[in-house]
């Protein structure tokens, strides 16, 4: 039974984001602006023009896209606090939405009016179930590996500390804003962070907001375990969209252009084709060595970015031999026919992470060696499990 | 997402065992080569015992060339041509046969009783040790054991189930349940037995297997015969028992009447080729066993009477 959002008896009551529920009664939320666009929509009846704001929303306990009909003409800024009374909740494609129309009153609110959340009030989130768009995240995991690095924003620089976390369902890469003071192997209980899509996987993005604990770290895997990685097929990998902390085997199946010797922009290291760089012009070509190697197990194939030292190894030739080679020969195709010959048919063992693209899935390797595997005891291996599955 | 098409892992069992062609729709789409056990071919990874190519056809300008790939369940048929340069390149290479490595598209030509013969368009051939080979014999008769305890898990249920299986790629238990439909006769376990003889190839016990004599260049093979050598069981061109020698009159009246047979069927056809599987079924109801007709074939191919430039398809030399 609904109640009419003007009847008298007092405003609707207060909820956190977590505790919405489509098609609810009117509601009403403090939560703090994460991103918010202004657009128009045009009335199909009359043609009419009508502005809306649409965005995130996060109140700490969970994020949702909110939709504000005919806002305010000041503009709203991001990381500011709203309170919305007599608010609409629905559901769309599967994820919880609320919208402010003309019945909603929506005022600026204090930091201190947000809903207090106990970090142990949230539940802790596999890291295997984490999706872009994901607020108010509270994960416990591991620290495999974290590093420091400076970026320019807009004109400051900043430094930031990037990394991967994982536990027993799984591994992300992680961005911290602030710096927690994180080290490698120990385990940490992260809430108030939340995820972003980085080529095609979700990355955990911990800021000021979000609060680090060392924590015993019973139940998650060593990291020694962590750093050496399952071997997983092509097929899963495929089926994840990418990953961390990779670790697949196969053998060499084909080689895609660019591969071999290559000419880079000195600036940005981008390819040059004829001393063109596609951003800084005409430049001075260094030459490089690289090879993108189709690693196919035979459940799926992906691309693996081999840089030059990685190139070198398996190609057995330097760059200085390349050019050499070059200089003799005037032919670069040459060296990429010599280098398939080289890699095609070899069985591998590639480390490292993965994102997928339109393409499929391609790996930027930690390491590329070769696969060694005692014949006569995977012979005995397979005799067994034939024998096995006859009876 | 559209990755790249995996390379299947089969035997020459499995892969001379398939008939069945899904050819997709739109712009550029894909055409499969469903095995009966679900492999569902677009590209293959083949290893074994490479023949020395033969040159297809006549145009110079269009050169093609077909070799025999040989492992120990049987042969398959690999062909190269001036869109495959670099695969051509390295079948002509091949004098004596080798081991070898062949990555390559399936191609699949039916004829005009139906018939389907599949062969593998190589993009890529490399010789290999005899333990490169061995290796990827080893991943063969994995995925096909895998692939064979699929098709015998899906028997159990019930028709148009389409849930996902524990421990197998989404897309194998696809195509898994499509060949069970479209090889409803076919016992998988049929293809499990020969994986043992695989295995003794893979452990070293037995060598790689000989070329059919059918493909070989006038000098014997150097490579690896032993006296234990044996023909493999299922191999499409039996090896003859004896090595060649000059025939006798009775071998000479039986193949001229084999030949009268290509002939007949031959100007019967409307492409002037005589279908292969046309000859046999002729040529058992004048008394020649499937297995003789295959060995007169192997002969006559050899001594040039007789020319197969399309897989399937023959006609006088």
């Amino acid at each position: 039974m609904a109640i009419s959002p003007n009847s008298e008896p007092g405003p609707p009551p207060e909820v956190r984001l977590r505790d919405l529920r489509a098609n609810s009664d009117p509601v009403s939320i403090v939560a703090r602006v994460v991103t918010a666009q202004r657009r128009e929509v045009t009335r199909k009846s009359d043609g009419g023009r009508r502005p809306v704001l649409s965005g995130l929303l996060t109140d700490g306990t969970a994020s949702v896209r909110f939709t504000w009909w005919d806002p305010p003409n000041e503009p709203i800024e991001t990381g500011e606090i709203l309170r919305a009374v007599n608010v609409q909740v629905r559901e769309w494609q599967g994820r919880i939405e609320v919208s402010f129309n003309w019945k909603s009153r929506v005022a600026p609110a204090g930091e201190a009016e947000l809903p207090e959340v106990p970090p142990d009030s949230m539940p802790v989130r596999p890291l295997n179930g984490l999706r872009a768009g994901d607020d108010g995240v509270r994960i416990v995991g591991r620290v495999v590996r974290v590093a420091p690095k400076t970026v320019s924003v807009g004109e400051e620089r900043r430094l930031l500390h990037e990394g991967v976390v994982a536990d027993a369902s799984g591994a992300v890469a992680f961005t911290a804003w602030s710096d927690f003071g994180l080290r490698p192997g120990e385990a940490i209980d992260v809430s108030g962070g939340y995820a972003r899509g980085f080529r095609g996987r979700p990355q955990l993005v911990l800021d000021e907001r979000s609060t680090v604990r060392r924590v015993p770290g019973d139940g998650l895997p060593p990291s020694e375990s962590l750093l050496t990685g399952v071997p997983r097929s092509v097929a899963d990998i495929e089926a994840a969209g990418g990953g961390e902390l990779l670790e697949v085997r196969g053998v060499v199946v084909g080689l895609l252009p660019p591969s071999g010797l290559v000419h880079r922009c000195p600036q940005c290291r981008r390819s040059v084709r004829q001393g063109i760089c596609r951003v800084h012009g005409t430049v001075e070509p260094e030459p490089d060595l690289r090879a993108r190697l189709v690693l196919d197990d035979g459940t799926g194939a992906l691309t693996v970015n081999a840089g030059r030292l990685e190139t070198e190894r398996l190609w057995g030739r330097t760059l200085e031999d390349c050019l050499r080679e070059l200089t003799a020969t005037g032919d670069p195709s040459r060296l990429e026919e010599h280098l398939f010959t080289t890699v095609f048919g070899r069985r591998i063992v590639v480390r490292g992470r993965g994102s997928a693209d339109d393409f499929g899935v391609t790996i930027q390797p930690e390491s590329i060696e070769p696969a060694t595997a005692d014949i006569a005891a995977r012979a005995g291996e397979l005799r067994t499990k034939l024998q096995g599955a006859g009876r | 997402m559209t990755g790249r098409e995996p390379a299947w892992r089969v035997l020459a069992q499995e892969f001379d065992a398939s008939v069945e062609e899904e050819k997709g729709v739109g712009e550029r789409a894909a055409s499969y080569l469903l095995s009966p056990l679900g492999a569902r071919m677009n590209r293959v990874l083949v290893a074994g015992v490479l023949s020395a190519a033969e040159t297809v056809g006549r145009d110079p300008e269009n050169p093609f060339y077909r070799a025999r790939l040989q492992d120990p369940t049987g042969t398959i048929r690999v062909t190269a041509g001036g869109f495959q340069p670099r695969a051509m390149a390295a079948l002509r290479e091949v004098g004596t046969p080798i081991p070898a490595l062949v990555v390559g598209k399936v191609h699949l030509f039916r004829g005009r009783d139906g018939t389907a013969y599949a062969s593998v368009r190589a993009e890529a051939v490399r010789p290999a040790t005899a333990e490169e080979v061995r290796h990827h014999l080893a991943d063969a008769v994995e995925q096909t054991a895998d692939r064979i305890r699929l098709v015998e898990a899906l028997r159990a249920e019930p028709v148009g189930s389409d849930s996902p299986i524990a421990g197998f790629p989404a897309a194998w238990v696809r195509s898994a349940r499509e060949a069970r439909r479209r090889y409803p006769a076919v016992d998988p376990a049929t293809f499990r037995g020969p994986l043992n003889g695989v295995l003794r190839t893979v452990t070293g016990e037995e060598p790689l297997p000989a070329v059919p004599v059918a493909s070989l260049p006038a000098a014997p093979p150097p490579v690896p015969t032993s006296s234990t050598a044996r023909a493999p069981a299922t191999v499409t061109r039996a090896l003859p028992p004896a090595p060649p020698r000059a025939p006798s009159a009775a071998e000479r009246a039986e193949e001229s009447a084999f030949l009268d047979v290509i002939d007949q069927l031959s100007e019967q056809s409307a492409d002037g080729y005589a279908d292969l599987k046309e000859v046999v079924r002729a040529a058992a109801r004048t008394g020649v066993t499937s297995q003789r007709a295959e060995e007169l074939l192997g002969r006559l191919e050899e001594t040039g009477a007789v020319e197969e430039p399309i897989v399937g398809k023959l006609r006088r030399a």
